[in-house]
């Protein structure tokens, strides 16, 4: 294994998860490839025999660039409300690993994700994860996110809301 | 009987409250009022489970819920919908935990009883041998069914009472709201993929009364998308319309749009589905599909449906979005969303469609997420001494006022029900409360003929 290229991988994952909770959108968005994909489908619970347990055709995110900048410049208004005042939010990324060296600049990536979210003065937290699975592209000598498909592990999402990407 | 320790005295003032437009807050976060309702609405009311286009075929089911009870929902190998009590008659076990599959038979894990899609206890684990036909009858244990279950255009509904009037009488004028969303394409509506899950700390009252009489809302709580462009800037936009007050506590939205504005017919459906509409509505419901941009309401108590016009990367698009608010204790719900697409729709109009919905709605969506946060700020502030207080020495009432002693219902509404000359009024919210409080105080149920829509 190429452990520069893993290393490279580890921090370009370390540091968008970083930008996502130092709410740095802006310098998120130069992360991203402008034909990005960017989707959650649904986890069900399904008995063994029939198969996967995931549902492609219903989704919680089914991003293209321009959906997510939406996104985001609607964080930057003055009246997104789960916005202001801000949540406290946590990527925790991990269990990293390189698929598949599709070229030398085109990488697939999987990785696991626990993602934590306290609001206000809240006894609790939500608290989300599963796995990220990942095509990273190398443009200008710059990793960038092509294509993202977030699986979560939760049928039911415990969090009153999916303010914030994953 | 479930303890209710809510005093009949105090249910009495919240009924002249009521009809001041005040609404106490106490009966808001509370644990009695919960048990209650449990015991006068949930027991009796009829339940969204599914939509026939979740049981395709002879062998599939789904698993939902009507509140805690865990129903088991499927399409036997005769073709009909059948829904029982997901819970092995022997010990109780949930019988099945998939959310949804096909086959013909359930094999409970505990002892080994096994089911037909009948409901009929067709094996058990050495019976012959254990059990003697004359003590037990085997047709005695099967799957206990649900004591009614209907279906109205597609939408199979559940209802824990055999007294219950029957759906299509429940409905009442409301089916002719839902017709112009589910009765218009040649096909029906069909779901895609499988409803929405998440949790929302917020009392489900708050989320069908939203839904169900609350346009007044949009611009304030989604003012960011006015910000962004996407919604109009007259702060008036959501009002335009009516507000219809139906029977048995329904209430529907009809939103017109800002008068002047240009807005594609049919809330921007594709132009070779026209011809259906005028076939399959009436003359009245398809003039009003024509102009509308938004149908959002609730069906009493807890089935909301929103039909908007909204858009992915500048083109408007409609779908039907249903909700039901399943709720788990006073200050907890669980949300079920189900995108609705006409069967007929271009294909490439059904995923712009849907990347609208997931834009807007949903837990992501960029209007819901709002939602989310006001509501629970709502609860929150919901559950101290002030807010709880019965004698309401702490002016702990909310304010229904909107419109009382201003607005008058229009003579000329071309469909059922009390139309309003606006959707800023607070008369559908009167009307759910009104029915609610009848109903836990005895002075309704939903035994009788469909309750009048009251002014």
């Amino acid at each position: 294994m190429n452990s520069e290229l893993y290393i490279e991988v580890v921090n370009f994952l370390n540091r968008e998860a970083r930008l996502l909770d130092d709410m740095r959108f802006k310098e998120w968005l130069e992360l991203v490839t402008d034909d990005i994909v960017y989707r959650m489908p649904l986890r069900v619970t399904r008995e063994r025999k029939d198969g996967s347990n995931l549902v492609d055709e219903m989704t919680f995110f089914e991003e293209t660039k321009k959906s997510l900048i939406t996104r985001i410049e609607r964080i930057g208004t003055s009246s997104a409300w789960a916005w202001d005042p801000a949540p406290r939010t946590r990527h925790f990324i991990s269990n990293i690993t390189i698929e598949n060296v599709r070229n030398e600049n085109e990488l697939e990536v999987s990785s696991y994700f626990m993602f934590m979210k306290h609001r206000a003065s809240d006894r609790h937290s939500e608290q989300l994860f599963g796995q990220r699975l990942d095509v990273l592209r190398k443009i200008d000598g710059q990793w960038k996110i092509a294509s993202r498909t977030i699986y979560p592990d939760q049928t039911v999402l415990p969090g009153m809301n999916l303010s914030m990407l994953l | 009987m479930i303890n209710t320790a809510v005093d009949p005295k105090k249910l009495e003032e919240v009924k002249e409250k009521i009809a001041q437009g005040r609404m106490p807050q106490w009966i808001l976060n509370n644990p009695a009022i919960y048990d209650l309702e449990m015991e006068k609405i949930f027991a009796h009311a009829w339940q969204f489970l599914a939509h026939e286009s979740e049981l395709p075929e002879p062998g599939c089911y789904v698993t939902r819920w009507i509140v805690h009870d865990p129903i088991l929902v499927v399409r036997t190998k005769q073709g009909q919908i059948k829904a029982f009590l997901n819970s092995c008659p022997h010990r109780g076990a949930q019988l099945c935990t998939a959310d949804f599959g096909k086959k013909n038979t359930f094999q409970c894990p505990y002892h080994g009883w096994s089911f037909n899609n009948e409901g009929s206890l067709i094996g058990m684990v050495a019976g012959d041998k254990v059990y003697d036909g004359q003590v037990m009858d085997k047709k005695e244990w099967g799957l206990r069914e649900i004591p009614q279950v209907a279906i109205y255009e597609g939408m199979i509904f559940g209802c824990l009472s055999h007294d219950t009037m029957p759906l299509e009488e429940y409905l009442g004028d409301l089916k002719w709201y839902l017709d112009i969303m589910m009765k218009r394409s040649d096909g029906g509506m069909e779901v895609r993929g499988v409803p929405q899950r998440w949790v929302l700390n917020v009392n489900w009252k708050l989320s069908s009364e939203n839904f169900g009489g609350d346009p007044y809302h949009v611009a304030t709580s989604h003012r960011s998308t006015v910000e962004l462009g996407i919604s109009p800037q007259d702060p008036l936009y959501s009002g335009y319309g009516s507000q219809v007050v139906l029977n048995n506590g329904h209430t529907v939205n009809v939103n017109m749009g800002v008068p002047g504005l240009k807005k594609p017919p049919f809330q921007g459906l594709p132009q070779e589905m026209w011809p259906m509409f005028e076939k399959n509505l009436t003359k009245e419901q398809y003039r009003i599909f024509e102009n509308c941009t938004v149908i959002v309401g609730t069906c009493f108590p807890n089935l909301s449906f929103l039909s908007p016009m909204h858009g992915a990367e500048g083109h408007l698009h409609n779908y039907v979005n249903m909700r039901v608010w399943r709720p788990i204790a006073e200050d907890q719900i669980e949300v079920w969303s189900w995108f609705f697409i006409d069967k007929a729709a271009p294909e490439e109009y059904k995923e712009q469609a849907y990347k609208g919905y997931i834009a807007s709605f949903g837990p992501s969506g960029n209007l819901e997420q709002d939602d989310a946060e006001i509501w629970t700020r709502v609860t929150n502030a919901s559950k101290g001494i002030m807010a709880r207080d019965k004698d309401l020495k702490y002016n702990n009432e909310l304010n229904y006022m909107m419109g009382i002693g201003k607005m008058e219902p229009l003579q000329d509404w071309a469909g059922p029900g009390v139309a309003y000359p606006t959707c800023y009024v607070d008369f559908g919210f009167q009307n759910q409360y009104r029915f609610w409080l009848q109903l836990l105080m005895g002075e309704a149920n939903l035994q009788a003929p469909a309750q009048a829509a009251q002014k």
